[in-house]
């Protein structure tokens, strides 16, 4: 609605004088809030945490001239399934979860039958409790990256894990090196500069790698780099676990594509990884752990089975 | 005057062993110090001299809410260390959530020398709050065999992970007397968190999320010594049946076969997937920066116990560079 038709309408109501006296106070105010509006976004701060507020005020007020926020536009990128990071291979133990209970029901008629509801408040609190530290910390200072990486591969104690982990964590570095790079400020460059160099420099023959490159804490870092807060990359790094999660489920035969997004929609998801989010937010990553020690034993027993469709 | 008993240390719980190898080429202790509700005892005329016997014991049995256990130990260059328990460590109920009753270890071991921890399981009762920390610093060449497993509780009093938090973290780091080496790097951090009081209605209690399990344990293993050890534990997951596979042959292949069995390790290994099979057992075996690590679980903590004893006995190389003894708990 234009200053003009706000005058309009009002204009059959009250008398012409005071009319002009509203119409200059419009203005008036249309003059400082859009005033206050460019003190609040510094041009150049990419690194702005208030962009939560800033990406409702632009859609809102998007106009054929304008466009969505930087931050925005990355979120929706990381947030996208088509992101080629190759996480729909994974079932993260679903696979395997699935097989254990057919091939030995804990009774006989077993009365809960492996479903996926079952399983994702599970998978997902233990993807929680062991990666999502590492995340969150690699956001709040992506320039502990090399040390976040050398730790988490110290806690991942299983062979199924660390090959989907690092696989996604290498794709993600791709994408990055030879999509993103190039639309980012050079400071995000220079921040990891020195995890590169550890990553490309051979390791002595006998000792143990520099980095590794697992997802969640080149996750944490990118995203920060990227300009999402630090809300937002928790959040869309647990979805993306939900997502690959459902895919996989679908993928399995256990429901249908309409029943996915149904999962996907439902308010249970956005509780739990709300939950999630709150459970670990000030979990130090020394202290990050196995919630569910069974889920363990699933995902590295996926190597034993028989045929499979996935590659965790 | 210097007083002839062994130094006691300042604070309740805390403990102090230190292994040598001594001038006849066995392993002995240099110094054994503890309080209460800590107890080391060693056997004065031990009965093996493969490696030195420590009994970690705690009195009645158990540690009583706001318990505090620290101990540490340090095996110097090229000794051997066995530590044992006494039957299951009993965790009492905390009066409430926020009194901790902790166990925390230091370990070092020096080049060449030699740790084997094979304790019978942790049993929290209900009520229960526990952190267990366990630190072990290795020297070049220095090797280690560590058990960690912890049960679901008194199931003869119904409780089933009815504790309200259990937290374990075992570290394994390498370390150098040198500082110019790079200092201390983590190899493995292997750290379990059961929590009794779930934040989200959408998951299950903690006995739901344990599966039927019983028992639940980790074993980890690096170092020289435990090499054809690891090695053992890799080679029989990779030979494990493939989950979901079937058997096409008739009944006179299959009995063919069976008698064509002449290796001992295969009579074996077929004995003991039954005993997998009848005692749901599922285990792991994962090569994590040079530390094997094993996780096992059993709805039944005997089940838990026969198959870990069964796969050490078997391989046989605790007992012949630790002496039987310090299987004494597998058993």
């Amino acid at each position: 609605m234009t200053p003009l038709s706000t005058a309009a309408v009002i204009d059959e109501a009250i008398p012409p004088a005071d009319a002009e006296a509203i119409e200059q106070e419009i203005a008036e105010l249309e003059r400082r809030l859009a005033k206050a509006k460019a003190k609040r976004r510094p041009a150049g701060a990419y690194l702005n945490s208030s962009h939560d507020a800033d990406a409702y005020t632009s859609k809102q007020t998007i106009g054929p001239n304008e466009v969505p926020a930087t931050t925005t536009h990355f979120l929706l990128l990381l947030s996208d399934s088509a992101l080629p990071l190759g996480s729909f291979a994974f079932s993260s133990g679903l696979e395997s979860y699935l097989s254990h209970c057919k091939l030995a029901p804990l009774t006989n008629p077993n009365p809960n039958p492996p479903s996926l509801s079952a399983f994702l408040p599970l998978s997902l609190s233990s993807y929680a409790a062991t990666t999502l530290p590492f995340t969150l910390s690699a956001h709040r200072d992506p320039s502990r990256l090399a040390s976040l990486d050398d730790a988490l591969d110290a806690t991942m104690i299983c062979t199924v894990g660390r090959r989907a982990s690092v696989a996604q964590g290498r794709a993600l570095l791709s994408i990055w090196e030879r999509s993103f790079s190039a639309s980012l400020p050079a400071e995000a460059e220079e921040t990891l500069r020195p995890f590169l160099s550890l990553l490309r420099q051979p390791s002595p023959a006998g000792s143990l790698p520099g980095v590794s490159a697992h997802l969640a804490p080149l996750f944490g870092a990118l995203a920060r780099l990227a300009g999402l807060s630090l809300e937002q990359t928790a959040y869309v790094f647990l979805l993306g676990h939900v997502k690959a999660l459902v895919s996989a489920a679908v993928r399995a035969g256990m429901f249908g594509p309409y029943q996915a997004q149904k999962t996907l929609a439902g308010p249970a998801v956005q509780e739990l990884i709300a939950a999630m989010v709150a459970r670990e937010w000030d979990t130090p990553v020394e202290r990050a752990g196995q919630s569910v020690p069974v889920m363990d034993l699933w995902v590295g027993r996926h190597e034993l089975l028989y045929s499979r469709i996935f590659n965790s | 005057m210097a007083s002839p008993f062994p130094k006691s240390s300042s604070a309740p719980g805390e403990g102090r062993i230190v292994a040598k190898l001594a001038p006849d080429g066995n392993s002995g202790l240099e110094t054994v110090s503890y309080q209460y509700p800590l107890k080391l005892i060693s056997p004065s005329r031990p009965s093996e001299t493969k490696s030195v016997l420590v009994f970690l014991l705690s009195y009645g049995g158990g540690l009583v809410g706001g318990d505090n256990v620290d101990l540490s130990v340090e095996v110097k260059e090229s000794a051997k260390l066995s530590i044992v328990t006494q039957g299951h460590t009993k965790i009492f109920k905390s009066a409430t959530p926020d009194i901790v009753t902790r166990q925390t270890l230091r370990v070092r071991v020096a080049a060449g020398a030699a740790l084997c921890l094979l304790p019978d399981p942790v049993q929290p009762f209900e009520g229960s709050v526990y952190e267990q920390t366990q630190v072990f610093r290795l020297e070049t060449d220095a090797s280690l065999c560590l058990l960690d497993w912890v049960t679901q509780g008194r199931t003869a009093r119904g409780e089933d992970w009815s504790f309200v938090r259990w937290a374990g973290r075992n570290e394994v780091w390498t370390t150098t007397d040198t500082a110019a080496a790079g200092g201390d790097r983590l190899l493995v951090r292997d750290a379990v968190i059961l929590d009794g009081a779930q934040t989200n209605p959408q998951l299950k209690t903690l006995r739901e999320s344990m599966h039927t399990m019983g028992v639940m344990g980790t074993l980890l293993l690096r170092g020289p010594l435990m090499k054809s050890l690891g090695q053992f534990f890799l080679a029989e997951f990779t030979a494990l049946p493939r989950l979901g596979a079937r058997d096409f042959r008739n009944d006179d292949a299959k009995r063919t076969a069976d008698e064509r069995l002449l290796e001992p390790l295969e009579k074996w290994r077929l004995t003991r997937l039954q005993m997998e099979k009848e005692g749901k057992i599922l285990w792991s075996a994962a090569n994590v920066r040079g530390c094997v690590v094993v996780k096992f679980g059993a709805p039944a903590v005997e089940a838990g116990r026969l198959w870990i004893c069964s796969m050490l006995a078997h391989e046989g190389s605790i007992s012949r560079d630790f002496g039987d003894h310090a299987l004494m708990c597998v058993r």
